[in-house]
């Protein structure tokens, strides 16, 4: 087939309103370039010559196929240590500061971080805990870290990660809880034993079911993967699984109140987070 | 105290809400129950029955709580049988926004069974349902989507509803929008918003 033609001033304006409205990601002028050419990809990828046929496609396609993919090669999907760090700063100095504000027993807070992916981000809070939350001194923390898919649960439980993976990591932390293997990083036997890593899907209602009592959820940049009725099932999930009070933390490209209103919005001084209302049972 | 390994939340150490069995009938029972936690759980484990629908569309009309509300009309989503759905549109003539709204958001993921009630919403005596009928058609993926459109700015009399139509049409109009377009220009020349969205509308469009 022919390449397709370029994207229109109009066509991007079109695309970025509908784009916004379905993922809440929304882009800048100054992203034109990145935009167009995975519109162009995607359009040669479908078949599709011009932009308007593309966009019927992704707008009516009963499956929702394309957007999915689109959103796909929109997004970034690289994790690593310390990614979005400022949510962790908000958990040390906002967050944690509330929970033990109001706990009247000494029962662990507990923490679920989901999707696990190769566990940079469970790992990742337990050393933001261990190295800048001095009440840890006092409070149990308990971490927890799901994902549906097992073969990545077993490479999180290996912790063992490539150069890129700790890029972000300070080199005297990184010298505290990694040991280097080869060409890799091997973290550290206490951390290992101090998450547990669980297989969960958030659509299953059994599986969810077992995963409660939580005081604060770190569920980044997944639910953008979902279609809108499965994102507010989930969301209502996350609910039931949060103590009164309990916060969420999503991706920064997410909002809460774009999916449900079961929530209420907290501006802290480092991040915008999801709170179950503290007299919701 | 440290960080320790915490484990998945034991069957028997939570607080009560799911002890009752998960059959229809309990879960029919427990979806009146006093505590609005139980009866949120009964809502939602009510989404893999149904013919609950009815009971769910009827505890609508009556739940006071808001977060069993919400559930409700997730479950009524999923289900998307004619009951579940006419239960959903009950809702647009709420005065609850945040009710309305939230069926709204649902209806939009629901093409198929929505689809044979668009019609009948779209000539609704109450321009506010109109109104959101064309809300629902801003997600709906379906192929009568534009038609359904140009059919309320080429009859509807109501400026809002023609306004909210097509504010939606500038991004899904394609050239069979081009005439009742300019038709609708002509039938509101006096209302500057119309002019102004009608000709941002053509201008997507192009002139293909």
């Amino acid at each position: 087939m022919q390449t397709p033609t370029v994207i229109s001033g109009e066509d991007f304006q079109k695309f970025r309103e509908f784009f916004h409205r379905k993922t809440g990601m929304l882009f800048e002028d100054s992203k034109r370039y990145f935009v167009d050419k995975r519109l162009l990809e995607r359009m040669t990828a479908t078949d599709n010559e011009s932009f308007r046929s593309y966009f019927t496609m992704l707008r009516f396609q009963a499956s929702g196929a394309e957007l999915q993919t689109l959103i796909n090669a929109m997004t970034v999907n690289e994790t690593y240590f310390f990614r979005e760090e400022y949510q962790f700063r908000c958990l040390v100095d906002s967050i944690l500061r509330e929970v033990v504000a109001r706990r009247s027993s000494s029962r662990p807070i507990r923490i679920w971080s989901v999707p696990s992916s190769s566990g940079e981000e469970p790992y990742g809070i337990a050393i933001y805990l261990l190295e800048h939350w001095p009440l840890l001194e006092k409070w149990d923390v308990e971490i927890i870290s799901s994902d549906i898919d097992t073969r990545i649960l077993e490479k999180a439980r290996n912790g063992l990660y490539a150069d890129r993976a700790v890029q972000n990591m300070p080199g005297p932390l990184l010298k505290k809880y990694f040991r280097r293997v080869g060409s890799h990083y091997q973290i550290s036997r206490s951390l290992q034993e101090a998450v547990e890593f669980t297989r969960v899907n958030v659509h299953d209602a059994a599986d969810m079911r077992s995963h409660r009592q939580f005081d604060v959820i770190f569920c980044r940049n997944l639910l953008i993967y979902f279609d809108d009725l499965s994102r507010k099932r989930t969301a209502e999930s996350f609910f039931d699984a949060l103590n009164p009070g309990g916060f969420i933390c999503l991706g920064h490209s997410e909002s809460m109140s774009r999916i449900s209103s079961l929530f209420q919005i907290r501006r802290f001084p480092e991040a915008i987070v999801y709170q179950k209302p503290l007299e919701a049972r | 105290m440290a960080l320790k390994r915490g484990q998945p939340t034991p069957a028997d150490h939570s607080p009560g809400e799911r002890q009752e069995p998960r059959d229809l009938e309990t879960l029919l029972q427990t979806l009146l129950d006093g505590d609005p936690m139980k009866r949120r759980w009964a809502a939602r484990d009510l989404a893999d029955h149904p013919t609950a629908a009815v009971a769910l569309a009827t505890q609508l009309q009556h739940e006071t709580d808001t977060t069993v509300l919400q559930i409700i009309i997730s479950s009524l989503g999923c289900i998307a049988n004619d009951v579940a759905v006419r239960g959903l549109i009950d809702c647009l003539y709420l005065e609850q926004a945040l009710l309305r709204n939230t069926a709204i958001e649902v209806l939009k993921e629901l093409p198929e069974p929505v689809a044979p009630h668009m019609g009948q919403l779209l000539q609704d005596p109450d321009p506010d349902v109109r109104i959101f009928a064309v809300n629902v058609l801003e997600s709906l993926r379906h192929s009568n989507v534009e038609e359904w459109l140009i059919g309320v700015i080429l009859k509807d009399d109501h400026v809002n509803v023609c306004a909210t139509a097509l504010d939606l049409l500038s991004e899904v109009g394609s050239p069979r929008a081009r005439e009742a377009l300019q038709a609708l220009k002509q039938r509101f020349p006096e209302e500057p918003y119309i002019q102004f969205a009608a000709e941002l509308a053509l201008k997507r469009i192009g002139v293909e």
